[in-house]
């Protein structure tokens, strides 16, 4: 599973992992300001902006945008680039083809796109299935599929009361086969 | 138990679709798609008449629709926090609606099944659930609908990105499906690890009960898959059929290795959890919530009697704050709520019998 907890957790059952306080990112850095007697801590991602707005103070020219990078922002909504990096939501459609680019580098940063789908350089859509207005059709079998393989691999280990089980369900479904739905 | 006369109230009237749920594994499953409306900033960048037309146009379709019975809508500036509460508990939520405000709005219907929230982070977000085990046939039944409104509505959509949301995380397919079980064996006998170890598949998560991620409150992990793009919606569904199917198979083995080696601390455990839930004065839901579980084990095992599985399903469900709060016509205080708690539990588990000696 993609959320790895600790050795001592009780369940091996995720944990979320700290989050950096100015985006969602996990941290990487910690932060620590020293002003007269107030000592404040923040924790950070690696590419916080607010990192390079503290290190560099507001004025900073640039200041979250990585090299190469020019102020974009979207010019239906307004929605910028330094917002999408600390997390906040898009702001219209138009954001998805300013941002297209920036978006499929971050899904993939998040583990939000299966790897044989992210690794698929040569295919532009990360999009798989229906367009609106397709209506998908469950296959009736495919239930039938997933206990069926139960059904053998229980067999395989001789564990007929389960077995047993898993007939009753196949037979259930096989009796009433179209459409429970309507 | 004889209920008080339902309350009018939409909301805290809502009918149970988990009354009848006689699995003591299946807790639930709920389905949701996200979608928005083309020509429509999303809610966040939306203005407020924008978004009362959202609402219009998405209640008005949503009215019509044969596939809903009764549907009502009610405006989040008229929903109180406890009705708001509510609906978290009734259709499992894994975010709070306490930050609803003006602008968005509910839409339910009489099954107690269906739950539409307009302008809560994306225009529409559609959501069944089911205490059946009906995975795929709730997924036609949510696609009828979405389609159906589809027809009077576009849904902003782009052939790279599919359906589009406000999160992009969220984009492509805009569907997240979420299996509850409850695997008290497996847990109890420490085994989870090991078996979640085994299944596990980058393409599901797992988090404790209403999306809490570490905190696994009354043995239900909630498996939810983690990719809404780069997939199919079968390819979703079926994934989750088949993930689930293995683990309902290794908690029953758990079981049945309990049952045959009469495990003395599972019998311990259990024993405990049935004291806690008939004798305490007063208690908390996650405390009721782990004992309520270590019951339907008992019950399977034929420890306990005198009590169904549906019935602990029932309770499972209605103890929780804002239901029990309902139950009692919303008159208790909230330091009153544990006492009241353990009240209403002992009346639902008065015939129960522990057959433990």
């Amino acid at each position: 599973m993609p959320l790895k907890p600790e050795e001592n957790n009780e369940f091996k059952v995720p944990e979320r992992p700290l989050e950096c306080t100015e985006c969602k990112k996990p941290i990487a850095v910690r932060y620590t300001e020293i002003v007269g007697e107030t000592v404040t801590h923040t924790s950070m991602c690696a590419d916080c902006p607010e990192l390079l707005r503290r290190l560099y103070g507001l004025n900073h020219e640039g200041s979250s945008l990585l090299p190469g990078e020019t102020r974009l922002a979207c010019g239906e909504c307004g929605t910028s680039l330094e917002a999408i990096r600390v997390g906040t939501s898009l702001g219209c459609n138009n954001c998805y083809e300013v941002f297209g680019d920036i978006i499929v580098a971050e899904l993939i940063a998040e583990e939000k796109i299966p790897i044989r789908v992210a690794n698929n350089k040569k295919h532009p859509s990360i999009h798989i299935g229906r367009s609106p207005g397709e209506i998908p059709e469950m296959s009736p079998s495919s239930r039938l599929i997933t206990l069926n393989e139960a059904l053998h691999e229980t067999l395989k280990i001789e564990d007929y009361e389960q077995a047993a089980w898993l007939r009753d369900q196949i037979k259930a479904l096989t009796e009433k086969p179209e459409k429970k739905d309507d | 138990m004889t209920e008080p006369t339902p309350p009018s109230n939409p909301i805290l009237g809502l009918s149970k679709p988990w009354v009848e749920n006689s699995n003591s594994i299946w807790l639930a499953s709920t389905i949701s798609l996200y979608r928005n409306v083309e020509k429509f900033m999303y809610p966040s960048k939306l203005s407020s008449d924008r978004q009362k037309q959202i609402i219009g146009l998405v209640g008005k379709y949503l009215f019509n629709e044969e596939g809903l019975t009764g549907p009502s809508i009610v405006l989040s500036e008229n929903t109180s926090p406890l009705e708001k509460e509510y609906l978290v508990e009734h259709f499992l939520s894994s975010y709070g609606f306490q930050h609803a405000h003006s602008g968005e709005a509910f839409i339910i219907d009489q099954t107690g099944q269906f739950l539409a929230t307009v302008n809560d982070h994306d225009h529409i977000r559609l959501k069944i659930i089911d205490c059946q085990g009906e995975l795929e046939s709730t997924w036609s039944r949510l696609v009828k609908l979405e389609t159906s409104i589809g027809k009077s509505v576009t849904y902003s959509f782009l052939p790279k990105f599919g359906f589009l949301t406000a999160d992009p995380s969220f984009c492509g397919t805009g569907l997240v499906a979420t299996v509850f079980l409850q695997l008290p064996a497996l847990i109890q006998i420490d085994d989870i690890d090991e078996v979640l170890d085994k299944l596990a598949d980058e393409s599901f998560l797992i988090t404790g009960i209403q999306g809490s991620p570490s905190e696994i409150i009354g043995d239900v992990l909630a498996i939810q898959n983690n990719y809404t793009t780069g997939v199919s919606e079968e390819n979703i569904i079926s994934g989750l059929r088949s993930l689930t199917t293995k683990l309902l198979l290794e908690e029953n083995r758990a079981r049945k290795s309990i049952m045959h080696s009469q495990n003395p601390n599972v019998k311990d455990q259990v024993s405990r959890a049935f004291g806690i839930l008939l004798h305490s004065y007063q208690i908390e839901a996650v405390e009721a919530l782990n004992a309520i579980s270590l019951m339907k084990l008992g019950v399977e095992i034929k420890w306990i009697s005198g009590i169904s599985i549906a019935q602990l399903n029932h309770l499972f469900f209605n103890c929780r704050r804002s239901h029990l709060m309902s139950f009692y016509g919303n008159t208790i205080a909230q330091e009153e709520i544990p006492h009241k708690r353990s009240e209403y539990i002992h009346k639902a588990l008065k015939e129960a019998r522990l057959l433990i000696e």
